[in-house]
This record gives C-alpha cells, structure tokens and sequence, in this order.
C-alpha cells in the first residue's frame, strides 16, 4: 500500500522536498508512516512531537489507520494571517 | 479576485497571489439591510522579534486552507447574528505595507460583527494550514506559530502503541 506524503513550511525544507510516495503495511497508523519517512530522513524525527498530521485534507489524530491511496501531511504550527 | 454580486450570505473566500481588493470584500459583503461592516486588515510589519523585516513569504497546503477557510466562513453563521462574510488570505512574497489577510464580515448590528470578525481571524490564525517566512538583512526564519487542534482519536482508531 502506499500513501501520498506532503511536507509543508519548515518541514518542507527538513524533508528535502515538497512529497514523496511511501509504501507501508495494511493497519499502519500515521506516527508510523512518519516513523518510515524518519527512517528515510533521520532529521525529520525530532518534530514528531511539535507537527500534527492531516488525512485527506481533515486534522487526524496519529494514531488514524490508513489505507491506500491516502494523501497524508505533516503541518508544522501554522502561521497564516 | 474578481467581483460578485452580492447576496445574502454569499460568502466570498479567497486564497492566491494577487492583491487583496479591501473594497471588492466589503462590496461583496454590504447588503441595504446591514447596520454595520466590520473589517480586519493584516499587513505586512516592518520587524519582528527586534529585527527589520524585509519582506514576507507565503506559503499553503493550498486546498485544505481553502476549505478550513470556508469551514471558519459557515462557522460564523451558526455563531452569531451576522450576514455575510467575506476572507481573502495572499500567498507568495509580500512586501512591508502589503495586505496579508482581510476579513469583512457585515451584520444588521454591529456587536455581532465585531465578535465575528474577531473570532474568524483568531481561528484562522490557529487552524488554516499558512506559513510564513520571514526575511530579514542576515537570513530568514519560519515564523512561530500555533498547532492546530485535532480531533481526539475514534473508537475505529488503533490504540497508541
């Protein structure tokens, strides 16, 4: 399965790039798609605790169950306005 | 940013690059049965934390913010006594001076368009998925910001290992 990964803001810049596809297992959660990219992209582990994660353009907690196809983001604290 | 006829709650939200036309959102959102128009203009801050600004960069998660910005629109009208409401957020480089966000929200009485106003650009500032960056002579840094709140977890959700 695999899921469509965006990074936005400084995590953008941290990651390397805007996206990426990252393959994972059927029943993984979010914290673990972002322990795969932290993997990848060691520096990346570190904002676990300081970013939350969108589903499918909604706010989701960590712990959401994913399925194929999903478009997942990973929002470091917003500072529109 | 193109003008529309006004209707009553015909919101207007707006997410790009070019200027903001402060007159475009309050036309759009001044009917004859409103008493009042209350507006919130953020600009551009020549310095932060003690530094000179040069300039601002924008960026978004483009449609998620899109929507959260329509999500705080509808919000409003469920929250208090208003008419209509009109957001428009810029993204890209933004110079001193510039308008960043402008939020125009009209109302038959003027209380419930000061609170309106004031709760839109409170939440926009919380849960819009906008970052800035902001340039100064020696480098620039990702502005501090706020975490958005999110939905506690469901029961469908596997638990926190």
């Amino acid at each position: 399965m695999q899921a469509r990964v965006l990074f936005f803001g400084k995590l953008k810049e941290i990651a390397g790039g805007p996206e990426r596809s990252v393959d994972f297992h059927p029943g993984e959660t979010i914290a673990e798609l972002f322990e795969r990219c932290a993997s990848q992209k060691p520096e990346l582990a570190p904002f676990r605790s300081s970013v939350v994660a969108s589903r499918n353009q909604e706010f989701a907690p960590w712990t959401t169950v994913l399925e194929s196809g999903d478009e997942v983001a990973f929002l470091p604290p917003v500072s529109g306005g | 940013m193109s003008p529309v006829t006004p209707r009553p709650n015909d919101d207007l939200v707006l997410l790009g690059r070019d200027p903001i036309s402060p007159d475009t959102l309050v036309r759009h959102v001044r009917q004859s049965h409103d008493g009042a128009v209350v507006t919130f203009d953020g600009c551009v801050r020549n310095h932060s934390h003690g530094r000179a600004t040069l300039y601002l960069e924008y960026e978004s998660y483009e449609s998620m913010a899109l929507e959260k910005m329509k999500e705080i629109a509808a919000s409003l009208h469920t929250l208090f006594a208003i008419d209509s409401v009109a957001i428009a957020h810029r993204l890209g480089r933004l110079e001193i001076g510039e308008t960043s966000v402008f939020i125009a929200v009209s109302a038959p009485h003027r209380k419930a368009a000061f609170e309106a106003c004031r709760h839109a650009i409170d939440t926009l500032k919380k849960t819009v998925p906008i970052w800035k960056k902001e340039f100064f002579a020696d480098g620039a840094i990702w502005a501090d910001g706020e975490l958005p709140p999110v939905p506690a977890a469901t029961p469908a959700a596997k638990p926190a290992s």
